[in-house]
């Protein structure tokens, strides 16, 4: 075959695929009354669960807000619009969805994606093209380390997860005193350890046991095992929903007891409790919210997490977990920073959200110079016959610790 | 001393799946040498196979095992003849490749079916242990041991006494001598195919029992047959039991003793270590 | 991997002259992308120079010396893991210095692990490689210098553009040192040991050696796209820097664009992220099924790769003739 039939077929063919991918039909970004977001989430992949969880939140927070007026900026009223792209759970797929949604699609604004590293690559790109992202699911602190100044978190950061759990049971008596923790690989995971284990020794507990295991492990024997040899009061874990429930399973098939049993993520979400039945149940877990969380949240939404939680029930079938709360927070700073700053600017918006200080069912939503909300506490829930209770801080508790743990042969 | 103990039975308990795991993903290196990189999603489909029983029927997932192993054989036979088979005298990166493609289309598939959500199967008995002085050993994973090692052995005995098992060895041996002699190789070849598949359903079941179930929760096991099948020696069926088991137990002791955040890093020294010195297996023929 | 035949069908040593020259022409047209100011045409194009690279990388070892490589993300990791050690350790934001010592990192890892695992044969060396690849990401999550599991953020240079010219420039001198590698000694060396190793042995040519250097030049290649990349992605960690993609879909990229040619690589780069691209564009949700189903195709009907394709005579009609080829 010749140079230019070889040449002309090639040409062709890159010039066809790629008005193929510029033929997909423009997002509405540029209608002037349509305040657009972009959010790149998990919709496949290891994350896929916990994507569709955020989605959720997101989507209760637009329908809401498309239903009651939209939202009103310097005398305009607006709708709005979230644009969302499959992330696959990949670092680089999002990375490269948030690059496309501010520079192909010009969206306004970016709603983070679900987890740490997503949101860590995705956090360098706003950075650098200048438009402010708010994220709910992403709670490592090294994100913030780096002197971002467009990224901002309204979940308490990852070294809190677990200190709940350790504040609570200091309450308790006979008080536990020897601490294991185990933790997953990945940068929350060891973050959510290492706040528990510093926790720990300033309050004059021991730490007995503490490793970490490969963050996508089907096997966590040798980790049980550890654990047992070791005998501890207290056994916590910081890691993702499958090693919450590998974990939980193990602790039973090798018999191993404890006075508390706590995980970072898990015991919060539907699935955990459904496929564990009453092996789930006196699991603490740390929780951003809970249903019980009696704040008062500012006008402009639902106020009451009642009401929130009865409302999502009615919309999506079930009981909302924090990650649909956080979601529709991080939705709610958006809010209140856009309409504060009466502009769609992104640098007028970035500096409204830095000055942020409003209260709402979720929590304070207020953030350091680092873009972390360092003022919002974890609260603790704990599984009690299959209901997923509120027990710590008494402020907002709707129910009592169930304490020690029985023993898994009298259960 | 009981932590020694204890990680022992532990290390001997998982063998027995990772033998399993590994038996159909040697038969078919071994036999018809293709590395079937879509093994991991025949696994998980096994696994799903249990859970669709158990949740609509509450069927107990021991006797899933025979359903899983026929659907997934038919469905590995299928594969083989109308697909695999116009590549398989191919070099091996070629089917290499076309099963990582079909592994991306299970997987996708059952994403779509199931979706990402983790699904569990907890049976009455699930957890419930005995002990042993100071080792405990919980009941399903005793239970899956001994089927593992029932499915080995009747692999092997199929193998070497069934008229078919025979022609499937001679097949291997020499593929032209065995088709002169009236053996029929595109349908016996998708036999071997199908019966890769089918134990990999078993052992999908297996799996179910003790982990949780997600579409992408077969990769790691793909990972698991090669280095079993490096151990113990390709297309050998005692060669993947003895593989599993010493798989099972260096990373019991490895994670325990260096360190739970390298348990499979050890496992992986172990195998370059054995590749260098010994690249046949353990129990594997010289010159596979 | 022995396709004798397939040498000569595809035109000798480097391929079909003509692919080439096309070849070529579509890399110097790629020099031009950032100009366009899109954001996203440069991260796509910088991660087709990305693939092609590695792509490359691999044909050496994997198509010219016919040894198959399951691992030769770990070079990619480890360059990786250069830029963000400069970065943290040192402040060092120069990419050059990062690809320079990526490179060094990257030849010195596959000249000690080489030795020992290049004397074993076929698809023995593949488990080694995979095995190599799969143990050095664990470690890494090990060593705290390295970030551990948490990895480490990079901060981009400003002129962010500068990345995907640094990409192109690592991509063309891949593409050129194959070239040169084909056309002289070493290549016809490489060529030797993949059709009949003993045979080569017994004229002179000592595999292990060879083999070795062919490892280490795409050690070399591969560090060296790894390093750029890290600074572009402002973030490592261990699961970035190793990943499963690529290690895989660059033997997808070579087989499909043509083992053993100069050109192959880079077509086949251009094609599988042209079709990824557009499958994503347009079904989101189910892109990686249809992604699945066109590499099953693609390899049943084209098992000798797509440059195969305008070599083979009668055109179609050999397509479907070739069915036959492979199958019992």
């Amino acid at each position: 075959m010749g140079f230019l039939r070889f040449g002309g077929l090639c040409a062709l063919t890159v010039a066809g695929a790629l008005a193929f991918t510029t033929a997909v039909p423009a997002p509405a970004a540029a209608d002037d009354a349509t305040i657009v977001f972009g959010a790149a989430l998990a919709a496949t992949g290891s994350t896929a669960r916990e994507g569709e969880l955020t989605k959720e939140g997101y989507e209760f927070w637009k329908d809401y807000t498309n239903a009651h007026g939209g939202m009103k900026v310097g005398g305009k009223t607006y709708k709005v619009d979230i644009k969302y792209a499959d992330d696959e759970s990949n670092p680089q797929t999002a990375a490269r969805l948030v690059e496309k949604f501010v520079s192909e699609d010009k969206v306004n604004f970016i709603l983070g994606p679900y987890g740490s590293a997503n949101s860590a690559t995705a956090a360098a790109v706003v950075e650098r093209l200048k438009v402010p992202m708010v994220e709910g699911n992403g709670a490592a602190q090294s994100i913030f380390s780096q002197g971002f100044k467009y990224t901002f978190a309204v979940l308490a950061p990852g070294t809190k997860y677990l200190q709940g759990i350790l504040e609570m049971a200091l309450t308790l008596k006979p008080q536990p005193k020897t601490v294991a923790i185990a933790t997953a690989n990945d940068a929350f995971s060891v973050e959510v350890g290492g706040g528990a284990a510093g926790f720990a020794t300033a309050h004059g507990m021991t730490v007995v046991y503490n490793n970490k295991y490969p963050a996508d492990t089907t096997d966590v024997s040798a980790v049980v095992s550890g654990i047992k040899a070791v005998n501890p009061d207290i056994i916590l874990n910081g890691g993702h929903l499958d090693e919450a429930l590998l974990l939980q399973r193990t602790f039973k098939e090798q018999n191993v007891n404890a006075k508390i049993f706590g995980y970072s993520v898990g015991p919060d979400t539907p699935d955990y409790r459904k496929t564990l039945g009453k092996d789930a149940n006196w699991v603490f877990g740390g929780t951003q919210w809970s249903p019980t969380a009696k704040y008062k949240g500012a006008a402009g939404f639902i106020g009451d997490s009642k009401v929130y939680a009865a409302a999502f029930n009615k919309k999506y079938g079930h009981v909302p977990d924090y990650h649909n709360a956080e979601s529709t927070a991080a939705c709610l700073a958006f809010q209140y920073a856009i309409e504060k700053a009466g502009s769609l600017d992104p640098l007028k918006v970035r500096d409204a959200l830095q000055a942020l200080d409003v209260v709402t069912f979720y929590g304070i939503l207020k953030f350091d110079s680092r873009g972390i909300n360092m003022y919002k506490p974890m609260a603790v829930n704990q599984i009690q016959n299959g209901n997923l209770m509120t027990v710590w801080p008494r402020g907002v508790q709707n129910a009592q610790p169930m304490y020690p743990t029985p023993p898994w042969s009298s259960r | 001393m009981q932590l020694f103990w204890q990680d022992l039975v532990n290390g001997i308990l998982v063998g027995g799946i990772f033998a399993v795991v590994a038996l159909g993903f040697s038969l078919v290196w071994g036999i018809m040498n293709i590395i079937n990189l879509a093994h991991g999603s025949f696994v998980m489909l096994g696994a799903y196979t249990a859970y669709v029983l158990f949740s609509t029927w509450n069927v107990d997932p021991f006797l899933s095992i025979p359903v899983a192993f026929v659907l997934l054989f038919v469905f590995g036979y299928c594969v083989q003849r109308f697909v695999i088979n116009f590549v398989v005298r191919a070099p091996i990166l070629t089917t290499f490749l076309l099963t990582f493609g079909l592994s991306l289309l299970i997987v996708n598939f059952a994403l779509l079916v199931f979706h990402g959500d983790v699904k569990g199967i907890t049976t009455q008995y699930s957890g419930s242990n005995f002990s042993i002085g100071s080792v405990t050993i919980a009941w399903v994973k005793l239970w899956t041991l001994l089927v593992a090692l029932v499915i080995t052995a009747l692999m092997q005995l199929w193998l070497t006494r069934s008229k078919t098992g025979r022609a499937i060895r001679a097949m291997a041996m020499d593929i032209d001598a065995a088709q002169l002699s009236g053996v029929r190789v595109a349908h016996l070849y998708a036999v071997v195919f199908g019966l890769g598949a089918g134990l990999a359903g078993a052992a999908g079941v297996l799996v179910s029992l003790s982990y949780s179930l997600q579409p992408s929760m077969g990769d790691p096991f793909v990972i698991t047959a090669f280095v079993v099948c490096v151990l113990g020696g390709l297309g050998s069926v005692q060669g993947a039991l003895v593989g599993g088991l010493i798989f099972g137990v260096l990373e019991a002791f490895g994670s325990q003793y260096i360190g739970t955040g390298l348990q499979d890093a050890v496992a992986l020294v172990v195998l370059l270590i054995v590749l260098i010195l010994r690249p046949r297996g353990l129990l594997g023929k010289a010159g596979a | 991997m022995r396709p004798g035949r397939a040498l000569g069908a595809l035109g000798g040593i480097t391929g079909n002259a003509n692919a080439l020259r096309v070849t070529v022409a579509i890399l110097i047209l790629m020099v031009f992308v950032p100009m366009l100011h899109s954001g996203y045409y440069e991260n796509l194009g910088r991660g087709v120079l990305m693939f092609a690279t590695l792509s490359l990388g691999w044909n050496l070892i994997g198509g010219y010396t016919g040894y198959v490589s399951f691992g030769n993300v770990v070079f990619f990791g480890l360059g990786s893991y250069t830029t963000a050690a400069l970065w943290q350790h040192w402040h060092q934001q120069s990419i050059v210095l990062a690809v320079i010592c990526a490179m060094v990192v990257g030849v010195a890892f596959a000249l000690v692990l080489g030795m020992p695992i290049l004397r074993l044969r076929g698809h023995y060396f593949g488990i080694a490689t995979l095995g190599i690849a799969l143990a050095t990401q664990e470690i890494v999550s090990n060593v705290d210098w390295l970030g551990a599991g948490s990895g480490f953020t990079v901060r981009p240079v400003d002129a962010y553009s500068t990345y995907y010219y640094a990409m192109w420039i690592v991509c063309a001198a891949s593409m050129l040192a194959t070239y040169l590698i084909a056309r002289s000694k070493l290549g016809y060396a490489f060529v030797a040991i993949r059709e009949n190793e003993e045979a080569a042995a017994v004229l002179g040519v000592d595999p292990t050696r060879y083999k070795v250097i062919a490892w280490a030049i795409s050690a070399a290649m591969a560090a060296a796209a790894g390093a750029v990349f890290a600074g572009a992605n402002g973030f490592i960690d261990p699961p970035t820097a190793f990943a499963l993609d690529n290690n895989v879909f660059p033997i997808v990229m070579v087989i499909l664009g043509g083992v053993g040619t100069v050109a192959g690589p880079l077509v086949g780069a251009l094609i599988l992220t042209a079709i990824n691209e557009t499958l994503w564009s347009h079904f989101p949700q189910i892109h990686t099924l249809f992604f699945g189903a066109v590499i099953v195709v693609v390899v049943v009907f084209l098992p000798r790769g797509i440059l195969w394709l305008f070599n083979t005579r009668g055109g179609w009609k050999g397509v479907a003739g070739s069915l036959g080829a492979y199958r019992v």
